[in-house]
């Protein structure tokens, strides 16, 4: 296949896919693999920030990939349960204006609120109202796309982020406060020699001895 | 990895929005004025409006949330706040702009044939990405999607070049405030005190 023929089956692809009416849709796809480039990107900021203290960048990098992992699923699925909850809404005839219910009532349209049902293609509306019909419809899919992001993004994600980081931050600090502890053992252990009296422990010991006279513990 | 995670991702959805619709009544509108912004909202917004009112709302609640997370420490609750904040503000600039910029690209390279005219520059690109005749007859959508995707595109790039680099500034600006704001506070019953001492030794 030639670049040129891929090319072309692309751009058909993109309009048959999100081409009509299909805001919510789009907003969906891009909105995911924006959010995963994007916290990788945040990822990397933190890391070579060298303003942030080490145990604050033990929570705020758990934190970010704690964001990207509950925001891409939360975002998948709350978003999408919206999406899709408010174009079956709009398609079954749960929720249409007023002109499209005077018409529905008018023909005794019976499958209201059935799954399957589209009354863009079921209800025979007339070509202006269904004109108007398909504006409704695609401003209900925006709405609903993007009040599902808000609650998922601005809400549920920073509420589960923020357990999750605290639980990783408590766990990384007690891991180096641990190891700080163990330090000096493990370096006696390790070098016997370090236990041996320096030069320094001598003269230390050599300028702070005390005098077995009548001295007393007077130090001179 | 993406079948496995993604499919019950969509049984879930598929199946809470059967039972919403089931459980919802029928809701008519009937304001005139509602279904008129309706339609423009369907005719107009797309995704740097979608951005942008997701950048604004963040702003009204994330730092709020990491400011009220009683499990960590309150240094680490105003770094994080401010580290959001500055995120918000950084993505949401550079998302908006982006993908508003790349819209307005696709748009001026897929015209149909009648919409080229005769004083127009580069007459040969302007049907780069116009799609196969037939498919669509109107294609407002289909540019505002290709724009979106061109735009995640090139933030594979801004994110790491604009994005973060951006982010870490503000970040840094909003960290020192609060630390100056910290040493004021520190600093101001020190003064409070020593001026007292002064007309306490004055006084004496």
């Amino acid at each position: 296949m030639s670049n040129a023929s891929l090319f072309v089956r692309m751009k058909d692809y993109i309009a048959r896919n999100y081409g009509k009416n299909n805001v919510g849709k789009m907003l969906l796809h891009t909105g995911v693999i924006s959010w995963i480039l994007s916290s990788a990107a945040q990822v990397m900021a933190i890391a070579i920030n060298d303003k942030i203290p080490k145990e604050q960048k033990l929570y705020l990098i758990p934190q970010e990939c704690a964001d990207a992992a509950v925001n891409i699923v939360s975002f998948y699925a709350l978003t999408k349960t919206f999406k899709s909850l408010g174009s079956y809404l709009v398609k079954t005839g749960k929720l249409v204006p007023s002109s499209v219910r005077k018409i529905l009532k008018d023909t005794n349209f019976k499958n209201i609120g059935k799954i399957g049902t589209d009354i863009a293609k079921d209800a025979n509306l007339p070509a202006e109202e269904l004109k108007n019909f398909e504006r409704f419809s695609a401003g209900m899919d925006f709405m609903f796309t993007t009040l599902g992001s808000i609650i998922s993004c601005n809400i549920v994600t920073p509420l589960v982020r923020n357990q999750i980081a605290a639980d990783r931050q408590k766990k990384g600090i007690a891991k180096m406060n641990e190891s700080k502890d163990e330090c000096p053992s493990q370096i006696n252990s390790t070098y016997q020699y370090l236990q041996k009296p320096s030069m320094v422990d001598f003269q230390i010991k050599y300028y702070n001895r005390t005098y077995p006279s009548n001295s007393g513990t007077l130090k001179i | 990895m993406a079948g496995i995670s993604i499919s019950p991702i969509s049984q879930f959805s598929r199946a809470t929005t059967q039972r919403v619709v089931n459980a919802m009544p029928e809701m008519t509108i009937s304001s005139e004025k509602a279904n008129k912004f309706i339609g423009w909202v369907g005719d107009t917004l797309t995704s740097p409006h979608n951005r942008l009112i997701l950048g604004v709302t963040a702003l009204m609640t994330q730092p709020f949330i990491d400011l009220n997370n009683k499990k960590v420490d309150e240094e680490t609750r105003k770094i994080s706040a401010a580290r959001t904040i500055a995120k918000i503000i950084a993505g949401t600039i550079t998302g908006v702009i982006i993908r508003g910029g790349c819209i307005k690209a696709i748009n001026a390279f897929t015209k149909l044939p009648h919409e080229i005219t005769p004083d127009m520059k580069f007459k040969n690109l302007r049907q780069l990405f116009t799609p196969s005749p037939g498919i669509l007859d109107d294609l407002k959508k289909y540019k505002d999607s290709l724009g979106t995707i061109l735009s995640v595109g090139i933030m594979v790039f801004t994110n790491f070049l604009i994005d973060a680099p951006f982010t870490k500034y503000l970040t840094n600006k909003f960290i020192d405030k609060i630390k100056q704001k910290e040493n004021q506070q520190e600093q101001a019953p020190k003064t409070v005190q020593k001026t007292t001492q002064i007309k306490e030794a004055q006084h004496e």
